[in-house]
């Protein structure tokens, strides 16, 4: 536009030029960037009020002073200088660039120099516009992290898929070589077992086909344990209250657990019913616990477990977790002992993957672990920190029904359980119970003889545990012999207790042997075939 | 001269118990599958039967169960190495089913030696 066709023909000519100022001020004092005029001597000549704010100071300090007052000789020096020059030759400076004003801190900023062309065409001056771009420069970071958490899911959630098919081929292997590789290493024993019969004891060879024997013998607690994990997801469920496992695996950990560490429990009372197998909870429980206490290497430390209900759109959100369930179970282990190193924490979940010495554990605990937890339609989350500790997440759908009628019918038959240790055997109390056995618990040597006295009475079935420590197997075999009747009976032995099993098999009893840890499929497999 | 049964579908740990009894001095009888064993059965000059349990054909809870009912005092050691269920419950239910003695594979021979003497000495008497 125009200026000079704009000049009323009344107006004087300093009114307008005042009121053009005016005007021009106005303008440039409501814009939002920071505006100046420089000229060739590095000296602001014009500045705007959000210049001004943004300094902390009025136009008149400013301007008269160099960009090197204002700025700092070495960010002027170092920054600023080149572009100026730049646009004194002819050019169109734009850079980004962050630096500290008074007012706000250090910012991010667009810093745009055009050339300032007089009449005769010479530059003597520039216009300096400064634009705060620090949001923008934030939704871009943020963006961006966004990108990557999302990469991060994507890959664990690969991770775990291949982590679940690794599982499952090795359940698969484990099961469809065991019988033939058996086959192998008991014929490889067998003329081994020849061969040092052949051979002087003294002899060299002697000892080496020896090596022979102890290699197959480490083979086949492989092979055991490969067949133990395959078992071992293969479930007999029944619905149980998380609640009711996990305060006696606490019990039984609190008794069992070395002086230096503390077990802390915060566990209210809750109905939290899962479809599961109470004596591999148990297992899966107490395996997190001992891994926790061996994390503390001995020192003083602290093991805490917690118990919380969480919604099923909360898992789905927090874990991108397809949900099987409207609720969860949260079960949350807790240990202040030596922590992992991420590279670490990628692979505990394998089978045969363990930081112990070599013979001293089997590496099975954790991928049993992983492999019951998710066959339930549950999930396992670790989080660990070097050297401050470790936490265990386990999630488990909770189960809309809330009795085990459909598994009981025709089933209730009468039990007499001789019980062991008192956790261990609560459980697996809890376990028959639930799956629809009526139990008889006699807690001592006194009731025990009254239950058997008792005309009436007449168990299907007794179940010896061989660590009962109140009723002796003695207590037992006196008992039965004095009945006519003739009454199953199924052995779960300790193998760490010493045990007259000759006693038993003579008395032409035992109809059924298990050895501990017995799962409910196991038991209940020995039940069906005892009484028929 | 007793007779010794071996029903085992590995060859070569058919063999090799093979090898380990005769150096006892027992009469060898072998069957590959549970179904031969059970159809040329000659309880004559069988006194004792060693039957793997996961076999082709007949497995060897149905020959446990069958050569008990052709011969009842015939003794009967169950060998397993396992399989789907693992080597524990099969060994148990042949254990239920009459057998005398139940090895895990791999196992010793020189106590399964042990153990054909025990077992065949009580029958003597």
């Amino acid at each position: 536009m125009n200026l000079g066709k704009n000049i009323p023909e009344n107006d004087d000519f300093t009114s307008f030029l005042s009121r053009e100022k005016y005007f021009s001020d106005h303008i440039l004092d409501n814009c939002r960037s920071m505006i100046s005029i420089i000229n060739r001597d590095y000296v602001y000549e014009k500045v705007n009020a959000p210049f001004c704010n943004a300094h902390k100071e009025v136009a008149d300090a400013i301007v008269g002073k160099t960009l090197a007052d204002v700025w700092g000789q070495e960010t002027f020096s170092k920054n600023i200088k080149q572009n100026i020059d730049r646009c004194f030759s002819g050019a169109t400076v734009k850079y980004e660039a962050s630096f500290t004003i008074p007012q706000t801190g250090q910012r991010f900023f667009e810093v745009v120099f055009r050339p300032f062309p007089v009449e005769s065409g010479e530059i003597t001056h520039l216009l300096a516009e400064t634009f705060d771009i620090t949001d923008l420069k934030l939704s871009e970071k943020i963006a961006v992290e966004k990108e990557e958490e999302f990469k991060r899911i994507e890959q664990m959630l690969e991770d775990r898929l291949l982590q679940a098919q690794k599982l499952e081929t090795i359940g698969a292997l484990a099961g469809g070589i065991a019988h033939d590789f058996n086959n192998i290493l008991a014929t490889i024993s067998g003329y081994s077992e020849l061969l040092q019969e052949d051979l002087p004891q003294a002899s060299p060879s002697y000892q080496n086909v020896a090596k022979i024997q102890m290699a197959v013998s480490k083979a086949r607690s492989l092979i055991n344990q490969m067949l133990a994990f395959s078992r071992q997801v293969e479930q007999e469920k029944v619905i149980v209250n998380v609640y009711d496992v996990l305060k006696e695996t606490i019990g039984f950990i609190k008794s069992a657990a070395p002086e230096n560490v503390t077990v802390k429990s915060n566990i209210r009372k809750k109905n939290a019913p899962v479809f599961a197998d109470p004596t591999q909870l148990f297992r899966i429980f107490l395996n997190l616990l001992t891994n926790a206490i061996e994390s503390l290497e001995e020192r003083k430390g602290i093991i805490s477990v917690s118990m919380e209900l969480v919604s099923g759109k909360k898992v789905r959100d927090e874990l991108n977790k397809k949900i099987v369930a409207d609720d969860y179970v949260l079960i949350t282990f807790r240990d202040t002992g030596k922590g992992m190193d991420p590279s670490l924490i990628r692979r505990i979940f394998e089978p045969f993957f363990t930081t112990r010495e070599v013979g001293k554990g089997s590496g099975m605990g954790l991928s049993v672990v992983h492999g019951i937890v998710t066959e339930m339609g549950g999930e396992v989350l670790v989080s660990s920190e070097k050297g401050k500790g470790s936490v265990f997440y386990v999630y488990l759908p909770v189960s809309a029904g809330s009795t085990n009628n459909f598994l009981v019918s025709g089933i209730r038959k009468r039990i007499l359980f001789i019980m062991g240790n008192r956790h261990e055997s609560n459980i697996l109390s809890l376990a028959l119970e639930s799956a629809g056995y009526d139990l008889i618990k006699p807690s001592n040597k006194k009731d025990f003889v009254a239950v058997m006295s008792e005309k009436k009475f007449e168990p299907d079935l007794i179940i010896y545990m061989t660590d009962a420590e109140n009723i002796r197997c003695e207590d037992l075999l006196g008992a039965l012999h004095n009945r006519t009747s003739e009454t199953q009976c199924i052995l779960i032995e300790d193998p760490d207790i010493e045990f007259p099993e000759e006693k038993f098999v003579n008395s032409g009893l035992v109809c059924q042997h298990l050895i501990k840890p017995v799962s409910l499929k196991e038991i209940k497999n020995a039940i069906q075939l005892s009484i028929k | 001269m007793p007779g010794i049964l071996i029903i085992e579908d590995d060859e070569e740990l058919r063999e090799m118990l093979k090898v380990s009894f005769s150096r006892r001095r027992y009469t060898i009888l072998e069957a590959g599958n549970g179904k031969d064993a059970i159809t040329h059965f000659k309880p004559g000059v069988t006194d004792l039967v060693v039957t793997d349990l996961i076999m082709p054909e007949e497995d060897g809870l149905k020959v446990i169960m069958k050569l008990k009912e052709i011969k009842p005092s015939i003794k009967i050691i169950a060998i397993s190495g396992g399989g789907k269920a693992g080597p524990g419950s099969y060994l148990n239910l042949a254990k239920a089913l009459g057998a005398d003695a139940i090895y895990s594979k791999p196992f010793s021979v020189n106590d399964m030696v042990l153990k054909i003497e025990e077992l065949l000495n009580i029958e003597q008497q």
